[in-house]
């Protein structure tokens, strides 16, 4: 019996409705993580009259998780007014920023607007490793300020941790701090290939050997690690029916540049707001209708692998590395290191065996 | 939020464990419902020692995230509630109401529930989370928290096995001995029991290990592993008193031992 | 009997999914299902209509109840959403700008 929240996102499906959109309000940044795989000028970002306008075709065409980000949208000086006319229109609003522009007033308007929850990266419990990989002196202090300030106004925090090479010892201590400060905290041991197609970022990722280990770990797993590295169950026809995620299927992104993508991370063209309407967009994009026809007993390699009903494979991660229908060698990794079981995809690249575990 | 028209009401008798309880309703697909969903449990509603009347209803609102059950006395009734049902009982005079969605899951957990409020109040037994089965004309027990082996044992149970979960247990004392009923709740394998019982020859904790070995289990902390997994879900005292004296005499009558195994089906020759 | 004034509070966010309203309370996240007949009487709550014109108005042609009792569940319903903290429910009429 699926909870409240399933059962939502399931009829959104169903009935072909973008319930979620993650709208990147601009590109230009105060940080400059090492990891970052976005350029950081502006092109000519949406108006505020667009984004007005924007708002408004997204409410008629039943979006209501919207999530603002960027680079950083504080950037933005018309941000609170984005975010008024979005509650307005009675979006579930969620700000994901670096916080480090936000001090006591910004904190209150935050929490006047009725945000539903803010979403801050912060990269270690020690200043020099989290400025180190954000390269702004300092931006752990003032992170760890705004959250203080966030909190005292009772909005919901939400530390979001990624482990790369330089930052692989401190989860540990993130989460003590995390809970130390009342907020939530969500550790993702991804760092995903630029957007403009370099693969060199994935280089920063940390070792195979600390990859396992991360992923016994219960604290970060949440649960217990026998349950959760045993060997994967048989896929029923129920897991091969299913739709690989929600990008494109519930859920889009949308570019400061008005163009539309099944997600963040998923970076297929598939059309822009500037020059056709919203739900034109989602309801007629071909990029987007076949990317809602794939179903995970279409994908070649993965239908047939062990983990095709619990792998984390990201159709996004898949594109990047080749194919929208293909695996996604980082997920293959981590089921790898939860289970010790190789998929055929890292057997085929030889990554699997050997000096390997 | 609709009134229906006033239609006849239907019963069904549904009989675990020799409590049979009559389900009231006016709802035809429900019953319907209900008799697919039991079918190997159904029995003549007149003989029901207790009634439970159903209301089968879209409630207006329904909250998210209460999923978890809620389950309070006060006074002789208990209330249940969760994000898609509303049930309360009383135990003195053995009748119910629940207001349900017209699927089975509510009524599910309510009887359970029900029962498990019976057993305990009777002192004949319990429901425990734990895998049984019939072999030889006997019933055998394997307990264990999630993820203990209840599944992967059953699954390497051989032809000559009958199983009756591989997730929750009924437990109950006829005459002197205690008996392991079927029970139509399932675990992981979707294992709906057969409607049959047999005396209750042993209970095995278990434990996965790299060999198969039996060892015994001093009286107390054999009850206190069988607390643990008795399905148990209110905080009365005098109910959990009670389930404490059960698990006591339980444990003078039964042979209760831990059980290592690996997982493959050499364990299945020690359990005769 | 006063009448009853209705209007969804200002911490909630709200979109209707084909003949189902999706609430949250941005305060805790807790999220909310109204059915069709609940999501007629939300969708109305301007705080200046009384509830008994909702009801008399768009619940009864709509859903063909009995007027006595749909005003009453339609109270049991106001008064739970209040308790829930996502509906402001008064006996005078609401001010502020309609959402």
């Amino acid at each position: 019996m699926s909870t409240l929240a399933q059962s939502i996102n399931e009829k959104a499906v169903r009935l072909g409705i973008p319930l979620s959109v993650h709208l990147d309000v601009t590109y230009r940044c105060n940080e400059r993580c090492v990891h970052c795989y976005l350029d950081h000028d502006d092109n000519g970002e949406l108006t505020f009259d667009e984004i007005h306008d924007l708002l408004q075709q997204m409410a008629d065409a039943g979006v209501f998780y919207l999530t603002l980000s960027g680079g950083e949208p504080l950037l933005r000086n018309d941000l609170f007014a984005i975010i008024r006319r979005a509650r307005e229109l009675t979006f579930s609003v969620k700000l994901k920023t670096n916080a480090i522009l936000i001090k006591e007033k910004e904190a209150a308007l935050i929490r006047d607007l009725g945000v539903e929850r803010v979403q801050i990266s912060i990269y270690s419990h020690r200043p020099e490793v989290h400025d180190a990989i954000t390269k702004v002196q300092g931006s752990l202090d003032r992170s760890l300020a705004a959250i203080r300030f966030l909190e005292s106004q009772g909005l919901k925090v939400t530390m979001a941790h990624v482990i790369m090479s330089q930052n692989r010892f401190d989860y540990s201590g993130v989460q003590a701090l995390a809970a130390e400060l009342g907020a939530e905290c969500t550790i993702d041991p991804t760092i995903t290939p630029h957007i403009n197609g370099d693969r060199g970022l994935l280089k920063l990722n940390m070792s195979r050997e600390n990859l396992r280990d991360v992923m016994h770990d219960p604290t970060v797993l949440g649960g217990d690690p026998a349950k959760f590295c045993a060997p994967p169950l048989p896929a029923t026809d129920d897991d091969l029916d299913a739709l690989p995620c929600s990008a494109g299927n519930s859920a889009c992104y949308i570019s400061p540049y008005g163009d539309v993508f099944p997600c963040v991370q998923f970076p297929l063209p598939s059309g822009n707001i500037r020059e056709q309407k919203f739900i034109d967009v989602w309801k007629d994009s071909p990029q987007l209708k076949e990317v809602r026809s794939i179903r995970m007993r279409d994908l070649p390699v993965c239908s047939g692998c062990a983990h095709v009903a619990g792998c984390s494979r990201c159709p996004g991660l898949a594109y990047m590395e080749g194919s929208m229908r293909g695996p996604s060698t980082a997920d293959c990794e981590k089921s790898y290191a939860k289970t010790g079981i190789p998929s055929p995809n890292m057997i085929r690249l030889g990554l699997a065996g050997g000096s390997g575990r | 939020m609709l009134s229906p028209a006033a239609n006849e009401t239907l019963e069904i008798g549904i009989d675990i464990g020799r409590l049979p309880i009559a389900i009231q309703t006016d709802d035809p697909e429900y019953i319907r419902t209900l008799e697919h969903r039991f079918a190997r449990f159904q029995c003549n509603p007149a003989g029901a020692i207790a009634r439970l009347q159903v209301t089968v209803t879209e409630p207006p609102v329904s909250k998210g995230g209460d999923d978890e059950l809620k389950v309070e006395r006060a006074g002789t009734q208990w209330t249940m509630r969760r994000g898609d049902f509303a049930a309360q009982w009383n135990p003195t005079e053995r009748r119910g109401q629940l207001r349900s969605l017209p699927f089975h899951y509510a009524l599910d957990s309510v009887l359970r529930i029900v029962h498990s409020l019976e057993l305990a109040e009777s002192g004949e037994g319990f429901l425990l989370h734990s895998a049984s089965v019939i072999r030889n004309g006997r019933a055998f027990l394997f307990s264990g928290v999630s993820g203990a082996g209840k599944t992967t044992i059953s699954r390497l149970a051989p032809a000559d096995v009958t199983l009756l979960s591989d997730e929750i247990s009924y437990v109950r004392m006829l005459g002197e001995r205690y008996y392991a009923f079927g029970t139509p709740f399932a675990g992981d394998l979707g294992i709906s029991g057969e409607n049959v019982m047999a005396p209750l020859h042993t209970v095995y904790f278990l434990n996965k290990g790299d060999r198969n070995r039996i060892s015994p289990v001093s009286p107390a902390a054999a009850v206190s592993s069988l607390l643990r997994n008795v399905l148990f879900f209110a905080d009365d005292e005098r109910l959990v008193g009670r389930v404490f004296q059960t698990a006591c005499e339980f444990v003078s009558r039964v042979p209760v031992f831990e059980l290592t195994f690996r997982p493959d089906e050499e364990v299945w020759n020690l359990i005769r | 009997m006063s009448e009853k004034y209705i209007k969804p509070s200002r911490n909630i966010a709200a979109r209707m999914l084909d003949d189902e309203m999706i609430v949250m309370s941005v305060r805790d996240s807790a999220v909310y299902s109204l059915n069709a007949t609940a999501s007629v009487i939300w969708s109305a709550a301007d705080g200046s209509t009384p509830l008994r014109e909702i009801v008399a108005s768009k619940v009864v042609p709509q859903f063909e109840v009995e007027p006595e009792v749909a005003y009453q569940d339609a109270l049991e319903l106001v008064e739970e959403l209040a308790r829930e903290g996502i509906l402001v429910v008064a006996d005078h009429p609401i001010p502020g700008e309609s959402a």
